[in-house]
């Protein structure tokens, strides 16, 4: 049930992330200049917006709800919903892939409770979101390109932690799965998935922390 | 629970707010106290930054291309763009584009009257400019006999600085006439004359233009914002 990455493919992992060669499409300030332009209902813009961040945010949706036509769907309502609330995004309080991170994994999340039963959830999926990067087949060196400099440090800091504590995090932010619920999917008691959960969360503050500072 | 006095429960809930497995009572709880907590709503903020680059640690994956036809045609974008030059060729492409109901006609009334003109102002007749949402965006009312052709921007318009709004009357010919550059607020009167306005002006528009106006005499370069029927009451 749970895929724990080798040291192999997380040096492999690591390596890609830290040779960027061309533009990151998910530059911060690139995107936070469209969103402006989308503010201003600038429909040439907002295609652009759509170009550089769909991918990864039909990735995100894909990854919650499983299936693609869900994942779709739920990728239209956030653009449509990115295009009607970017004159109220503030770009002091959060980077611009954070918040349309959060506007799909809301909608996705919101989705899946309307429709339970439809999503199966693949366990073999449930392991940490750094194993799944790292791991996955597919994507070559330019997905790993794709993540902008908070996402590489993370996936650095996550690297740090214990597989089961990475992998109780990556389940319930994916999978809006509870304490109970990891607990459930992992046949661990409740008590110790709390325990790592919050040792697991305290450890990323740190990590984040100390590469701020570097 | 005080959490107020205790900063290290308050830095594991918001993590745990923002992760998500916070949940029930507990949650609705937490997010009481966000109402009237700002250094709570500044470490649950800080969470969110750190936590929520895990959404970018999934594997890319493209949509198919009928998502952003979706989009496009939910938001009335593609109809945007392409209006301006489909009607240019065909005059009458642009009626069939316009399509406005007598409801937006209706809400222009309502608005003049709430306006509040003087005993002595004859509005001859009337426009609304609609966004692509069909949102009211613009009020227009001509007043022949003052010969004062007043706009009212109904919201705010959000143009940048390098830009400005630009009010075109169209003819029925499909021909554009300048009349004028527009704040983004408020109200501003302009002349009302035969030649700016004339019997064959079917249609209001205002596009997006660098400032200081459209740099092509005979028409916008800039996307069209707002648009709507001139309507003539008598």
């Amino acid at each position: 049930m749970f895929v724990r990455a080798s040291r192999r493919s997380r040096q492999r992992f690591l390596l890609r992330c830290a040779v960027p060669s061309e533009p990151n499409p998910l530059d911060p300030a690139y995107l936070r200049h469209q969103l402006q332009l989308v503010a201003r209902r600038d429909a040439a813009a907002f295609r652009r917006l759509y170009d550089a961040t769909s991918s990864k945010l039909f990735g995100l949706a894909t990854r919650i709800l499983i299936k693609r036509e869900l994942a779709e769907e739920v990728l239209q309502d956030s653009f449509i919903a990115i295009w009607n609330s970017a004159a109220s995004y503030q770009s002091h309080l959060a980077a611009p892939m954070t918040w349309m991170s959060t506007i799909v994994r809301n909608k996705a999340f919101d989705f899946r409770r309307r429709a339970d039963d439809m999503v199966e959830l693949d366990a073999d999926r449930f392991d940490g979101a750094l194993v799944d990067a790292a791991e996955d087949s597919g994507p070559g060196p330019a997905d790993a390109l794709q993540l902008s400099n908070d996402a590489r440090a993370l996936a650095l800091c996550m690297d740090t932690l214990e597989g089961m504590h990475r992998q109780a995090i990556g389940l319930a932010f994916f999978h809006d799965l509870s304490h109970s619920e990891v607990a459930q999917q992992l046949t661990l008691p409740i008590g110790t998935v709390k325990t790592w959960i919050r040792r697991g969360l305290a450890r990323l503050k740190t990590c984040l922390a100390r590469q701020e500072q570097s | 629970m005080n959490i107020r006095d205790n900063p290290a429960l308050q830095d594991r809930l918001a993590a745990e707010y923002v992760l998500g497995t916070l949940r029930h009572g507990a949650r609705r709880r937490f997010e009481r106290w966000l109402l009237d907590d700002a250094a709570l709503r500044r470490t649950t903020a800080e969470w969110h930054e750190r936590l929520m680059p895990l959404a970018e640690l999934t594997a890319a994956a493209a949509p198919r291309p009928q998502v952003w036809r979706h989009i496009e045609h939910q938001l009335g974008l593609r109809r945007a763009a392409r209006w301006w030059p489909s009607w240019q060729g065909d005059a009458l492409a642009w009626w069939r584009a316009l399509g406005l109901a007598a409801g937006a006609v209706a809400a222009a009334l309502a608005l003049v009257i709430g306006i509040g003109l003087t005993d002595t102002a004859t509005i001859n007749a009337v426009a609304t400019l609609t966004d692509a949402q069909s949102q009211t965006a613009l009020v227009l009312t001509a007043d022949r006999r003052n010969k004062l052709l007043t706009v009212r921007m109904v919201g705010q318009a959000a143009v940048a600085s390098d830009k400005t709004l630009q009010l075109w009357a169209v003819s029925r010919q499909g021909k554009p006439r300048s009349l004028g550059l527009l704040a983004g607020q408020g109200a501003l009167q302009l002349a009302l004359t035969e030649q700016a306005i004339g019997a064959d002006v079917a249609l209001l528009a205002v596009s997006l233009e660098p400032k200081g106006g459209s740099p092509d005499p005979n028409g916008p370069t800039g996307p069209i914002l707002y648009k709507g029927s001139w309507v003539k009451l008598v």
